[in-house]
């Protein structure tokens, strides 16, 4: 019995792999300047393009797939809620404002992609940390509540960024992070996305170790686990890597919150097994949408978070219904909800 | 009141099947049976807050779906175990509320004194000025029954009345409903857990079992060891006190 | 002699009622230069339809979210927050689209807007009450599914018009979108109207809510026919959101302070009173701070950033305050 559903999840962990990779070399061949295989070898201008926009743009889409999902996924084991992940948790908002930081009060020469990413990720792990916290405390800890929470939460810090922005006039140079974009993708502006990598093997060597610390404080010191250090240090993971995506390629919302979820429906919940699953499903479902973003009104391209907010808000409804169908006496908030006008 | 072969389905399944029983004018009638044998039900669709799906349940001689919702409300009242509200709202604008089926949001004269004798005879006098989530869970179930009262209508159902209450205020509530019968003449009918309840202070008991009527009597008929266990399928002992029927379980 | 609560609450609606006119009296001619009638004229002409398509709005959202918390009784929910009105913003710009801004429907900004009125009313009752019941009224998924339809919504929106015309997406945004920097005042007149017959129409449902508010089970027992009653309100509280989106802008948390604010000011269960309270708390609020962002700081900051940032600390709040299991 055991055996069989392990090759079954090595079976799905192949084909996902298959897929990624069929859309992957799709994807580089995909774009205003029309590129076939051929071109690759014999050389010239085509290639030049191949190794500015298209290879760098093919990356930084599997490292966000792949990192955004990861980081989603780490933060629903730590917390201990399906509906945590970086845009339900503040964490992409508060990577946003250390950006918007950057760009008022930093002189224009010290404002590289770098002093950006310092910031939005010491502001991405400050406004993570103070969610938990916040979360933690919250006595009455229901699955739906702590999403809402962050969602307000999330909201609140935009709303104090566009204040900023407004106040010091930098609102049309912040515009290129609210909605998230791969259009702007090019050599030697996108390569800090590829921090993602070293972050994601940390994030594989210490699986085992959050899925301990998500079943419990207690659970965790009975394991001989440190509760406090593994959560501070799943959540710093999980806060770079977003910080480290938002900076080049801007907010891209509901992947770390939605295919943890998916994978989760069909796979469980344990993390070391659905680890590798979650990151290709991500890259897969960020690189279909890019695809789509670049066909949809060629030879435009429409920006992607627009792209991923549509599909990625409908899989989380569904996701939520399905849930409501499903688990309905677990969530329901208690007895007295029965009538539904005590509501 | 006459209920004749009632169903309600759930998904298919019929949680209240082929009911039929008469109620008894002037009398308190009590509605007993274990979890999800659907007495709860049957009170909602014989006070028309549950839709049935077959059946005739006739109301002084006319079948409750002909009534007028606004009729029904001056002769046939039900309060439920979930009063939550959320407003601002005193225990008199509460009992207030009584006579809106009669004279919608404007009072007269008349309406203020109905409401006034109902905060009287449920003795809220002085609580009449106070917000209803400010008071205790008994003052509050008071403040329902006087609106009730106020309502004044001949039935008076009450869905698990002693549901949440301590011991002192669970009989205060039965006294209180059994007052209703005997002072005011109304007929109440009760769904209620607390078997010995039902039997000290109702006239008949109704007890259901798997959606079904398993029996339906006086007090006396009811009580007995061997309907009981089979019932409630527990060992039971009938005691007697101040010559009423009561029952011991274990 | 010692006031009763009913009278206090009219002296209370007075007040504000003072205050309003106070905040419209400045919002108009604080700034004006008074010794040249010209300009004086050229000012009030600029100013007094943005005042009018202003009032309006508040007012609408104001009432709206009443009668909304009172139906789902609960006092964390406005029609706002579970995107009412980015449904709104959506269904004008599809209708734009669909017809084509050649046409003569569209030339025509009251027809336009006739259209958007009857398909928002359709679509809204459609998925609000499939929302509903398929939630069963509990609150807190009816919230988050209400956030999330709201970003859906808004990403729809944003694609369309990108895909519509990738050139002039800023331009079309700002055009097609209402907000306080524009405001929609061709059609203020025809939104009184709507209001107007709203109001009329649903005279006798709005006096049943006084009973709506006691919960489902008492307002039957009562002799209300509650679902009939609800489905009417409803209908009304989607007509005056999409008035107020049309005229102002989106502005999400509006509904949420105000409503609020006039349940606790006027502490009462009395919803002629409570609708015309937080109607006029709603316009003290957006004049007011309209006035005093634009005409006493000269600030840059748009008023509806205040207003998020306020709404939403004010909700969260709200939300873990969770006294009494009060969500």
């Amino acid at each position: 019995m055991f055996r069989k559903i392990s090759s079954k999840s090595w079976f799905s962990t192949a084909i996902l792999a298959g897929v990624l990779f069929i859309f992957s070399v799709v994807s580089l061949f995909v774009g205003v300047i029309d590129m076939n295989f051929g071109d690759l070898f014999s050389g010239g201008e085509k290639l030049e393009l191949f190794f500015i926009t298209r290879l760098p743009r093919l990356l930084a889409i599997l490292c966000t797939g792949t990192g955004l999902s990861v980081a989603g996924l780490i933060m629903q084991q730590l917390c201990m809620n399906k509906f945590v992940s970086p845009s339900t948790g503040a964490t992409l908002s508060s990577a946003k404002f250390g950006i918007c930081l950057t760009l008022v009060f930093l002189p224009a020469s010290l404002t590289t992609i770098w002093t950006r990413a310092i910031f939005s990720f010491v502001f991405a792990i400050l406004g993570t940390w103070i969610f938990v916290w916040f979360v933690q405390r919250i006595q009455f800890k229901d699955t739906v509540m702590v999403p809402l929470v962050g969602i307000m939460f999330g909201n609140i810090i935009n709303g104090v960024t566009s204040f900023v922005a407004y106040k010091y006039e930098i609102t049309q140079a912040l515009s290129s992070w609210e909605t998230g974009h791969f259009s702007m993708v090019l050599r030697g502006r996108y390569e800090i996305v590829c921090l993602v990598v070293p972050l994601l093997i940390l994030a594989f060597i210490f699986a085992n170790h959050f899925n301990i610390v998500g079943m419990g404080k207690d659970f965790s010191q009975n394991l001989g686990v440190n509760y406090k250090f593994v959560l501070f240090l799943g959540l710093t993971i999980a806060a770079a890597i977003t910080a480290s995506i938002v900076v080049v390629v801007g907010e891209i919302s509901y992947i770390g919150l939605i295919i943890p979820n998916m994978i989760a429906m069909f796979k469980g919940d344990k993390i070391r097994g659905t680890l590798v699953d979650t990151a290709l499903a991500g890259a897969l479902f960020v690189l279909i949408c890019d695809i789509l973003a670049r066909i949809v009104i060629f030879p435009y391209e429409v920006a992607i978070q627009l792209i991923v907010g549509i599909f990625g808000s409908i899989l989380f409804l569904f996701i939520l219904f399905r849930k409501l169908k499903h688990g309905r006496k677990a969530i329901r908030l208690n007895k007295k909800e029965k009538g539904g006008e005590s509501a | 009141m006459n209920v004749k072969e009632l169903i309600k389905k759930y998904d298919g399944k019929a949680v209240v099947d082929s009911v039929s029983f008469e109620i008894q004018k002037g009398k308190v009638t009590s509605l007993i049976g274990p979890n999800g044998a659907g007495k709860s039900t049957v009170m909602g669709m014989i006070s028309r807050l549950v839709a049935k799906d077959a059946g005739i349940i006739s109301f002084e001689d006319k079948d409750l779906s002909e009534w007028k919702s606004r009729e029904l409300a001056k002769r046939l009242a039900i309060l439920t175990q979930h009063n939550n509200v959320q407003m601002k709202l005193t225990v008199k604008e509460l009992v207030a509320f009584g006579r809106f089926p009669y004279s919608g949001s404007r009072l007269t004269a008349e309406d203020n004194a109905i409401i006034a004798k109902a905060i009287d005879y449920m003795e809220l006098g002085e609580f009449e000025d106070r917000y209803i989530d400010e008071l205790s869970g008994g003052q509050r179930q008071r403040a329902y029954i006087a609106m009730v009262i106020a309502q004044d209508t001949e039935y008076i159902l009450l869905d698990e009345p002693t549901n949440n209450l301590d011991i002192y205020h669970a009989t205060n509530m039965m006294k209180i409903v059994r007052r209703l019968c005997d002072e005011l003449g109304k007929t109440v009918i009760l769904v209620l857990h607390e078997i010995n309840y039902a039997a000290f202070y109702s006239d008949y008991i109704c007890a259901f079992v798997d959606g079904k009527v398993a029996k339906y009597g006086t007090v006396n008929e009811v009580m007995n060891k061997e309907t009981l266990s089979k019932i409630y399928n527990v060992d039971f002992q009938i005691m007697e006190i101040d010559g009423k029927p009561l029952s011991i379980y274990y | 002699m010692k006031l009763t609560k009913q009278q206090w609450n009219i002296i209370k609606l007075v007040a504000l009622a003072v205050l309003v006119l106070g905040a419209i009296a400045a919002f108009m001619f604080i700034g004006v230069n008074f010794e040249k009638p010209k300009l004086v004229q050229f000012a009030m002409k600029l100013r007094a339809p943005k005042l009018i398509a202003m009032l309006v709005g508040a007012f609408a959202i104001g009432a709206a979210s009443i009668v909304f918390q009172s139906i789902i009784n609960n006092r964390i929910v406005t029609p706002c927050l579970l995107g009412m009105n980015s449904l709104y913003t959506l269904i004008h710009t599809l209708i734009f689209f669909a017809l084509g801004s050649g046409s003569i429907f569209a030339a025509n900004d009251n027809i336009a807007y006739v259209i958007d009125l009857i398909v928002m009313t359709v679509v809204a009752t459609f998925i609000y009450g499939y929302l509903f019941k398929k939630t069963n009224y509990n609150v807190l998924y009816v919230l988050l599914i209400g956030t999330v339809l709201s970003s859906l919504f808004g990403s729809i929106q944003s694609s369309m018009i990108f895909v519509m015309d990738p050139n002039e997406y800023d331009i079309l945004l700002e055009t097609l979108v209402a907000s306080f920097d524009n405001i929609n005042t061709e059609i203020i007149v025809f939104s009184i109207v709507v209001l107007a017959a709203v109001a009329f129409f649903l005279r006798k449902d709005l006096k049943l809510l006084d009973v709506i508010t006691l919960g489902k089970e008492q307002a039957i027992n009562l002799g209300v026919d509650y679902d009939r009653v609800v489905r009417r309100l409803l209908i009304g509280v989607t007509l005056c959101i999409a008035v107020a989106t049309a005229m102002i802008g989106p502005i999400s948390f509006l509904g949420l302070i105000i409503a609020n604010l006039g349940r606790q000011f006027l502490k009462t269960y009395r919803h002629s009173q409570l609708i015309i309270g937080s109607g006029l708390i709603g316009m003290l609020a957006l004049v007011g701070s309209q006035c005093l962002v634009e005409r006493v700081f000269n600030y840059s900051v748009p008023v509806s950033v205040f207003i998020t940032i306020g709404g939403g600390v004010y909700f969260l709040w709200l939300l873990l305050r969770g006294k009494r299991g009060s969500i």
